[in-house]
């Protein structure tokens, strides 16, 4: 491309220099040549454009308005500057503020043109008097705190159901957190209203959710994506437990000894031992139904009581040498033993 | 020759009073002697422990120490303690030793074997329920039960412990007071008739090895009906107790079919011994992990070992631990292993000792053996 423009440029020169050879050799056409630019005969077409160049434009610098945090007074509302959240404004804010990567030996970038300082959310427009008079709006729209919720207890007397959940603020372009979705609800076992199969089941609906030592029920959701739909679902979830809880299937009714989730003394094989050992100590053994063993009444036996506890606590606490020493004590009671002698 | 003798004496004397006790009566032990070594005399042991008892390791030393002495531990005097506390009009009270592995439990029992002896009881004592059940020689003797069906019999180990039972209770056996109340009819021919002495039962047993099993069944109905009329007071001592209750044993039929421990003839003989449907009688048990196989020796507390079926049958007993040495009784113990030239050596040596066995009594006799 560029060889053809060079050549057509050497042809033009030619040309012109040819142009003038013919204009002094002849008068007559001068002449013509003159009347030709007064009538306007013809338009020349003029191909390099040689001779209306386009002027070039002078740029107009504006005039820069200064800065205006140069006309701030010093007593200014600063609420009325920077009313609400926005980006991060070097002219709009009269601090001293830098920002980014330290070249060495030099001063962090100002704030002018700092695109560092625009990545970040800023909290200007939540300085404390901004706060304090927002609230001082919002007062007339507050109930006054009821005088009976004094303490921690009577809050959590009247109000049971406890909901966790987190927010988070953190410098990055994103002010979402995944973790903002979670949302933990926390009630007590105790402020549910089960009966006795109601709480075994709704225990072992919920799992390893309950937790025996504190009687705290946690259930944690986060598998939708916000918190709203994370808060209804874990609502849903403790309706669904609670509802389902009280309900009696067919099939629970085959629930048997070795199913029972905890070990109940009266219906054990230890309750009718301890009954017949104590019907042949008087001398008064005779066969029972089953009914008639669970009918029993054991305070009649001495020191029964503390037997019954003690084999509860070790079956139901599991067999560990404090569970054993304190069955043997209770045994040793009941058979009118004398009891082991600490050396 | 003298003064080596004079000096040994004279190291025997100083010595002595640290470690032995001369009281060899069991019933006499108290707190005081708690640490102490007594010596059972030779044939007394021959008597009681002549087809087992104690533990092999411990038979070895006993050897090795040309006496059988035992230490006078807490366990042992709280049963008898207990024993003499108990009303035996009213069942028979279980009581059962549990411990860690070689902590002396079966050695307990021994001691309280002896006391019952000594005290007069008829004794009842397994050396160790697992050779029933869990031993299994190439030609173990197993037939299947003449009378109950579906049941084994294991004549020989009956037989034995018929032999055993014999040794242990020869006097009270001689004196003709313990009578049968009963016709036992074995075969057409034989027949054991009501009114005759028990040790005519034990002797058909041993001769009669066929009907052995059968023998223990009705030995053991007739001693509790005996004592329950108390014509005698009895003692029962099992070793290894747990095994009745472990799933299956070692044991298998001819057509290798698994045999359950409660297929075992012998084996529902004693658990009907060991329930507290009859009186003037004591039952010591020992439940001990090394009676049943390695996966499951994770606890030695009886709830564990017992399973849930055992310790209902059991359920109330009294639990007693058999727990490792005191820091008295392993210096005691110590001091009897120097005494017998077992141990020698500096005399910081106990203290590193008891560190690297944590006293417990087995691991400390077996850490003494090479020094």
């Amino acid at each position: 491309m560029s060889i053809l423009i060079k050549r057509s440029k050497s042809g033009c020169f030619n040309s012109a220099c040819n142009v003038k050879l013919w204009r002094l050799n002849s008068t007559s056409a001068d002449s013509a040549l003159k009347k030709g630019e007064e009538e306007e005969e013809f338009r020349v077409l003029d191909i390099l454009k040689k001779r209306d160049k386009m002027q070039r434009r002078v740029v107009k610098r504006t005039d820069v308005q200064p800065d205006r945090i140069d006309r701030m007074a010093t007593n200014q509302n600063w609420g009325n500057v920077w009313p609400g959240p926005k980006t991060f404004h070097p002219s709009s804010v009269p601090l001293p503020i830098r920002q980014g990567y330290v070249p060495k030996g030099q001063a962090p970038p100002g704030k002018k043109a700092n695109a560092e300082l625009m990545k970040i959310p800023n909290f200007l427009h939540l300085t404390p008097p901004v706060i304090k008079s927002q609230c001082e709006a919002l007062k007339q729209f507050c109930t006054e705190w009821p005088n009976l919720l004094n303490s921690e207890e009577s809050i959590e007397k009247h109000y049971p159901l406890e909901i966790i959940s987190s927010d988070y603020c953190h410098a990055s372009p994103s002010i979402r957190n995944p973790l903002a979705r979670v949302v933990i609800l926390r009630v007590q076992l105790a402020d549910l209203k089960l009966d006795k199969h109601a709480t075994d089941k709704f225990k072992r609906l919920v799992g390893d959710r309950y937790d025996p030592k504190t009687d705290l029920v946690t259930i944690t959701a986060d598998r939708c994506p916000t918190k709203v739909q994370n808060l209804d679902y874990v609502n849903y979830l403790l309706t669904a437990c609670y509802h389902e809880s009280w309900n009696f299937e067919d099939w629970e009714k085959e629930k048997t000894e070795d199913d029972m989730e905890y070990y109940d003394w009266d219906n054990n094989a230890s309750k009718r031992s301890l009954i017949d050992w104590y019907l042949r100590v008087k001398n008064e053994l005779k066969i029972m139904n089953d009914e008639e063993y669970k009918a029993f009444d054991i305070s009649q036996i001495e020191n029964g009581a503390q037997y019954k506890a003690s084999v509860s606590k070790y079956m139901n606490e599991g067999e560990n040498p404090q569970t054993v020493q304190e069955y043997s004590i209770a045994v040793r009671k009941l058979f009118g033993l004398p009891q082991k002698k600490l050396v | 020759m003298f003064t080596r003798n004079w000096k040994h004496l004279c190291r025997r004397y100083s010595q002595a009073v640290t470690f032995r006790t001369s009281e060899i009566y069991p019933a006499q032990h108290n707190e005081n002697q708690i640490g102490l070594f007594y010596t059972i005399k030779p044939d007394l042991c021959k008597q009681l422990f002549n087809h087992g008892g104690l533990p092999k390791s411990f038979m070895k030393q006993t050897k090795t120490f040309t006496e059988t002495a035992i230490m006078v531990r807490q366990p042992a005097l709280d049963i008898m303690d207990c024993i003499r506390a108990s009303d035996m009009n009213k069942p028979v009270i279980r009581y059962v030793l549990y411990g860690e592995k070689g902590s002396g439990k079966s050695l307990t029992l021994a001691h309280l074997l002896h006391y019952a002896l000594e005290e007069g009881y008829l004794i009842l004592h397994v050396p160790w329920v697992s050779e029933w059940l869990r031993r299994t020689p190439r030609h173990k003797e197993m037939t299947n039960s003449q009378t109950k069906e579906g049941f084994v019999d294991l004549p020989l180990d009956a037989a034995e412990w018929l032999l055993h039972f014999k040794t242990q209770n020869q006097a009270l056996l001689k004196n003709c007071e313990l009578k049968i109340s009963k016709d036992y009819e074995w075969s057409k021919r034989e027949k054991t008739e009501a009114g005759s002495p028990i040790a005519a039962l034990v002797e058909h047993g041993i001769n009669r090895v066929k009907y052995a099993c059968d023998v223990i069944d009705a030995l053991l109905l007739e001693i509790k009906i005996l004592s329950n009329s108390k014509q005698c007071k009895t003692f029962v001592a099992i070793d290894g107790f747990n095994s009745f209750y472990y799933p299956m044993t070692r044991l298998n039929t001819p057509t290798k079919k698994k045999i359950k421990p409660e297929e075992v003839t012998l084996t529902n003989s004693f658990l009907e011994l060991t329930k507290n449907d009859w009186n003037n009688g004591v039952v010591v048990l020992t439940i001990d992990q090394l009676a049943v196989p390695d996966e499951n020796q994770e606890s030695f507390l009886p709830r564990y070992l017992l399973y849930k079926k055992g310790f209902e049958h059991l359920d109330p007993f009294v639990p007693i631990e058999v727990g490792r040495y005191t820091d008295k009784e392993f210096l005691s113990c110590a001091n009897y292993y120097r005494d017998r030239l077992w141990l020698r050596g500096p005399s910081d040596l106990e203290t590193e000792l008891k560190f690297t066995s944590a006293s417990n009594p087995y691991n400390f006799m077996l850490q003494c053996a090479p020094l």
